[in-house]
């Protein structure tokens, strides 16, 4: 990835809580991010994490209430997204920049033809004619390699498998040609054997259309297959961050190297027991006043209990949000 | 499982078919029927677990259940114990049930709301043993302990449990009646990665402690690789290869296998940059309209000609490792699977070699 472009996405403090009946839940606390032209940011964590609502609350797709994002900029070319109209913000999502989510099912409409909902967004965004619209649609239907396209369009998604359905997805997201595209779990629902052929179609787009990706997923093998840097997060945090070599290779945070260890190998030698990591993800009913991964640390001490450790640089391109420096054994130095 | 113990059968699974009749026309009569499960045959031996392997909608889930006899069963025999329950009747069946029981996937789906963990635990005591209330309680605070659940929750309900937690009240539930054998269907899917490890060193842990045996059913290859002894892989509606943990995992036999094993993404990247994946055509044919010949036909990179005509035998290729696959019929082929296990992990290249020889022939 070449460095010092100026980046296409850039995220600063984003703070998203959401008001229930039983008090606040604090969801996304203070995370900030770029995306580069061309490059595939992984998210990875678990349920919980806030890495879904860390992106649905970029673009405004978060219903409020009950959530709210308190704080943060997302400047995204010349406009900061959460300051921006409805208009300025329906004529941004969509056209530049296009969504996957996990279940293709629940986002396609189930009463229009895959034509219908493909040349939406081609008419209304980019203000084609039908026929026109029509003929881009298959061309993007045939591009995520769906087999007679021309007469497909006109088939509704359930008559649709469900790797082809995902494939729709995609050709949705891919309408207008967007600058950046957020897939959320988009082969989590899907066979391995699908989800393969999915991959392989991605990083054959990312070729032919180098636009910018962000990938979120709980599958580490899935991230380290398709991303150029990879973002960790837990309990609304961001806690390790760090080149997608770099972190499978030299994880630093507790929290990652636990997380690498309870995926069991597909090769080489079995261990007797899975790694674990004892405990629940924490409740996020307060602004964090002290490490969120402390209770299911092997390593926390007294200063985990009194601060949130800030992301902390641990080498080109990387940073830890922990007071633990594992090539010490001790505190770091910050 | 030490090997060379001879293992005594637990499970023996003859040829079940389970088919799902589909009505249709105006008069509602039967035209065809879904072959979810299409004769598959296998063994537990006591104490060890079989994996049951293979994507969505390939017949792994109903295959369990009709093994528990969840299902009235369209053909074939199911052995517990020696005793062919197949076509055992309900009031029959009840007196067996406490001998084998099932780990459901979702615990959210299979846990009653309107219970409490210990009346949901429990019931199967009120419904298959005369104990005294305290006894009862008794065997319930037991069982807590031994799932890792604290007793003080035993009042509370399975909504004030988190997902890791409540499989745990699952998997008490399966135990209460002291079962022999545990079919666990997906018992992992629905949980995050740090929960899951749990959960299997639970299993793993409660195996040994009460001599368990387990159908372990999991679409997750890396998870049954570490939890399995035996592992069975299915495609729509049949086993296409069953062989001991290690021969399947490095020296697979049957492309479909070999593909599903080549899908899984690896979470290292330097390893991943170097696999050379199989990837697969097209998608899995409906089971209501099943392809002739060969089920894997359709999508097989090695297809030859008998393939699209003849169905493949299912039998024993070498020792304790099963396969149905029509490169495994002739000679040449068996050289050739020869050179590539003497090698170790076939090699991607080998791979390919193997499959354009396949088209060839």
């Amino acid at each position: 990835m070449p460095d010092g472009q100026l980046p296409v996405l850039d995220v600063r403090d984003l703070k998203t809580v959401f008001r229930t009946r039983r008090g606040e839940v604090h969801a996304v606390n203070s995370v900030s991010f770029d995306l580069k032209p061309g490059e595939l940011l992984g998210v990875v964590g678990e349920s919980g994490s806030g890495k879904s609502v860390t992106m649905m609350s970029l673009i405004g797709l978060l219903p409020s209430p009950p959530a709210e994002v308190r704080d943060g900029q997302v400047l995204f070319g010349d406009n900061d997204l959460l300051k921006a109209d409805e208009d300025t913000l329906r004529a941004i999502r969509g056209a530049r920049i296009g969504f996957v989510f996990q279940d293709p099912m629940t986002s396609l409409n189930p009463v229009f033809t895959v034509g219908y909902q493909l040349m939406e967004p081609l008419r209304k965004h980019m203000g084609l004619n039908k026929k026109a619209a029509r003929a881009r649609a298959q061309e993007l239907l045939e591009l995520v390699g769906i087999p007679d396209a021309g007469r497909r369009l006109k088939d509704y998604p359930h008559q649709f498998s469900g790797g082809m359905r995902q494939r729709v997805m995609i050709a949705i997201a891919l309408a207008c040609d967007p600058e950046v595209l957020i897939a959320d779990e988009p082969t989590t629902a899907l066979d391995v054997t699908i989800q393969a052929q999915i991959l392989e179609l991605v990083k054959e787009l990312r070729q032919k259309l180098g636009m910018a990706i962000v990938w979120i997923t709980h599958d580490l093998g899935v991230i380290a297959g398709i991303a150029d840097r990879v973002m960790v997060m837990y309990g609304g945090q961001i806690v390790e961050h760090a080149p997608v070599k770099e972190l499978f290779g030299n994880p630093q945070h507790p929290y990652t190297r636990a997380l690498l260890g309870t995926v069991p190998a597909m090769h080489g030698t079995r261990e007797a027991r899975l790694r674990v990591i004892e405990g629940q993800p924490p409740v996020l009913d307060a602004p964090p006043a002290a490490c969120p991964f402390r209770a299911r640390c092997t390593h926390s001490f007294e200063r985990c209990e009194r601060e949130n450790p800030p992301r902390i640089p641990v080498g080109p391109l990387h940073d830890a949000a922990c007071f633990w420096n594992p090539a010490t054994g001790g505190p770091r130095d910050a | 499982m030490p090997d060379g113990t001879p293992p005594n059968k637990l499970v023996e699974v003859y040829d079940l078919k389970m088919h799902f009749p589909i009505y249709g026309g105006v008069l509602r009569r039967r035209v065809g029927e879904v072959k979810a499960v299409d004769g598959v045959s296998f063994d537990i031996h006591e104490g060890e677990t079989l994996g049951l392997v293979g994507e969505s909608g390939c017949g792994k889930s109903t295959c369990g259940r009709a093994v528990l006899r969840l299902y009235e069963v369209t053909d074939g025999a199911v052995k517990i114990e020696g005793e062919n329950i197949a076509d055992w009747s309900a009031e029959h069946l009840r007196k067996v049930r406490p001998k084998m029981q099932m780990v459901f996937q979702d615990p959210q789906a299979s846990l009653n709301p309107r219970m409490t963990v210990a009346s949901i635990i429990g019931e199967p005591l009120d419904e298959h043993t005369r104990q005294s209330k305290k006894d009862k309680l008794n065997r319930v605070y037991h069982l807590m302990d031994a799932v890792g659940l604290n007793r003080d929750f035993a009042n509370r309900y399975p909504h004030e449990f988190s997902g890791g937690q409540r499989q745990r009240i699952g998997i008490a539930r399966a135990l209460a009646l002291n079962p022999r054998f545990i079919v666990c269907d997906e018992p992992i899917a629905a949980l995050d990665v740090s929960i899951q490890a749990q959960v299997v060193n639970l299993l793993e842990d409660l195996q040994e402690e009460f001599g368990l045996t387990y159908l372990f059913i999991s679409h997750d290859l890396s998870m049954v690789r570490h939890i399995a002894d035996r592992v069975a892989v299915m495609y729509l509606g049949k086993i296409v290869e069953l062989a001991p943990r290690d021969a399947l995992y490095d020296s697979p036999l049957h492309p479909y296998t070999q593909a599903l094993l080549s899908a899984v993404p690896e979470p290292d990247p330097s390893l991943e940059a170097r696999t050379e994946r199989i990837i697969l055509k097209g998608d899995v044919p409906s089971p209501a309209n099943p392809p002739k010949g060969c089920n894997f036909c359709t999508r097989c990179p090695q297809v030859m000609d008998i393939c699209r005509q003849t169905e493949p035998e299912y039998r024993e290729v070498a020792p304790g490792h099963f396969t149905a696959c029509h490169l495994q019929d002739g000679q040449p082929q068996q050289q050739q699977q020869q050179q590539a296990t003497d090698a170790g992990q076939p090699a991607p290249a080998q791979r390919q070699e193997q499959s354009q020889q396949g088209e060839d022939t």
